[in-house]
């Protein structure tokens, strides 16, 4: 499997190359363009479990994540990854520690990389709509991610705070715990600065340089009522 | 964790993570050395490293990459392409008396002899659709003028020089601009598209001249030789000769979950142009944050 990520950082696309056989698990709906014999598997994060019924039921309470399996079939095969957003994208390879994944950041991954969505914390907390959740990454072998303007790497040692709205992913060393940025939740919310991630440990948290939420709520007023 | 570093056969170290990170910034260590630290099964570039990851150590690149193209082949106008990739926008060069066809609402500048008339293609059936295209023509009256075209999506160019052998069919929203001797056509011969509910609303570019277009993102060429699947809403252009069936990704199931949408299959010998973004991901990716009826 060859990952290539093009066209950084504004409007990157992964490229992925597969002999016959490998396979790549992406997000549904990432998929840009790939080779005819590519074969298509659909699912839910939680590969043979439970029926299409109860998995749309998941899919609408927004509990389960659609994945697409793509594999080559007979000869080597390529496919094309984009998003929804303008920004960057990176390779990540997972080998021993596990990681932590925003939900909107997830692209793709190898089948060799196990996912479990977690909501502890965020689902619980967040009021506001937004359907925020982690998805947690463990196993081994290339992950891809992608971000709402540029990727930026912070290292922690000690404790550190990011807005729940600028994080990609963050290694799972690092132990996390989401609360109001301000003393109170009435000057966190007016602050504009809703809810902040508070890291503590050591390794390294990928920030993204714009806010898709901000960006949203910037748009929104504009656009008609639904 | 303990990294140590190989640089033509020499090892280095072991230093701590933050040690090396610190080396890649300062530009004594290259993500490309090999590296191993304890319990690694291999050497590996120094990029795969976790923790490491992505630490670019070339220079970072400016926001605005402000590339510029001017044509090396064959072309009918002198024109450049600035900006590129994310933002391209396009100067033409008209002699006098000449002509130049601009997609609507695309004229940004333009020299003050330039005379402007709107047409229409697709006709009032396409138009009530909301898929009718409307194309000005530019004249540069008495003597040469200048036009500059900015499309409505940020993204990509690219130019085509057509000659009579040629066929080009676009996405209506990727066309830019062209030659007065290149036919721009939105009903032809066999014509399976919007109405017949696949989503696609090709234009037949024929004839011969220079044509224009442009992506909403980044755009990839993609040689097709037999078989090749693009999303229907990637679809920015592709050479005649290709035949194409529009499809679901997998089986029925796939249709109503992969979020996949309906894509284009390609067969035969040619080009597909594809962009990186879509207009119609974006839309629905606002929904969320439109605002409800009743407040």
């Amino acid at each position: 499997m060859q990952i290539d990520v093009t066209h950084r950082p504004g409007n990157s696309a992964a490229k992925v190359t597969l002999q016959p056989g490998e396979t790549i698990t992406a997000e549904g709906g990432a998929m840009i363009a790939m080779s005819g014999h590519m074969q298509v598997e659909t699912t839910t994060h939680k590969k043979g479990e439970g029926s299409i019924v109860g998995a749309l039921k998941r899919l609408v309470s927004g509990e389960s994540l659609f994945l697409n399996h793509f594999t080559p079939a007979g000869a080597p095969g390529e496919i094309f990854f984009g998003t929804a957003l303008s920004g960057d994208m990176m390779e990540y390879n997972l080998n021993g520690p596990g990681l932590m994944v925003q939900g909107g950041s997830y692209v793709a991954s190898a089948p060799s990389v196990n996912m479990d969505i977690q909501w502890q914390g965020f689902g619980k907390t967040l009021f506001s709509g937004e359907s925020m959740f982690l998805i947690h990454l463990t196993g081994m072998g290339p992950v891809i991610l992608n971000s709402f303007g540029a990727i930026y790497p912070i290292q922690v040692n000690g404790e550190y705070i990011v807005d729940t709205g600028h994080i990609v992913a963050f290694e799972e060393s690092l132990t996390y715990e989401v609360s109001k940025a301000g003393k109170s939740w009435l000057s966190s919310f007016l602050g504009g600065e809703g809810l902040v991630c508070r890291f503590r440990g050591q390794g390294t948290v990928w920030c993204q340089s714009h806010n898709a939420g901000s960006f949203g709520a910037a748009i929104g007023p504009s656009l008609k009522p639904r | 964790m303990q990294i140590t570093i190989n640089r033509d056969g020499q090892n280095y170290g072991p230093y701590p993570l933050e040690q090396v990170e610190q080396m890649l910034q300062a530009g004594q260590a290259q993500s490309t050395d090999l590296a191993h630290y304890e319990g690694a099964p291999d050497w590996v570039p120094l990029s795969q490293i976790p923790g490491i990851a992505q630490v670019d150590t070339t220079p970072a690149a400016p926001a605005i990459d402000a590339e510029s193209y001017t044509p090396t082949g064959q072309h009918e106008h002198e024109f450049r392409i600035e900006c590129k990739p994310d933002f391209s926008y396009l100067t033409v060069q008209v002699p006098g008396n000449q002509t130049l066809k601009v997609e609507a609402s695309a004229m940004a500048t333009m020299s003050t002899n330039m005379v402007m008339k709107t047409k229409m293609k697709g006709g009032l059936s396409r138009f009530l659709g909301g898929e009718s295209l409307f194309i000005n023509e530019f004249t540069a009256q008495g003597g040469p003028a200048e036009i500059g075209i900015a499309p409505g999506s940020p993204g990509d160019m690219d130019h085509v020089y057509l000659t009579a052998a040629d066929e080009i069919f676009l996405q209506s929203s990727a066309y830019v601009a062209s030659g007065m001797s290149v036919e721009v056509d939105s009903k032809w011969q066999g014509f399976k598209g919007f109405f017949s509910g696949e989503g696609l609303f090709l234009l037949r570019c024929t004839g011969q001249g220079d044509l224009w277009f442009n992506t909403y993102g980044a755009m990839i060429e993609v040689p097709v030789d037999g078989n090749y699947v693009v999303d229907t809403s990637h679809v920015v252009a592709f050479t005649g000769g290709l035949q194409y069936n529009v499809e679901s990704v997998g089986g029925l199931k796939s249709l109503f979950l992969s979020g996949e949408g309906l894509v284009c299959r390609f067969h035969g010998h040619g080009k597909v142009w594809v962009q990186t973004r879509n207009p119609m991901a974006f839309a629905n990716w606002t929904y969320p944050f439109r605002p409800t009826k009743d407040g």
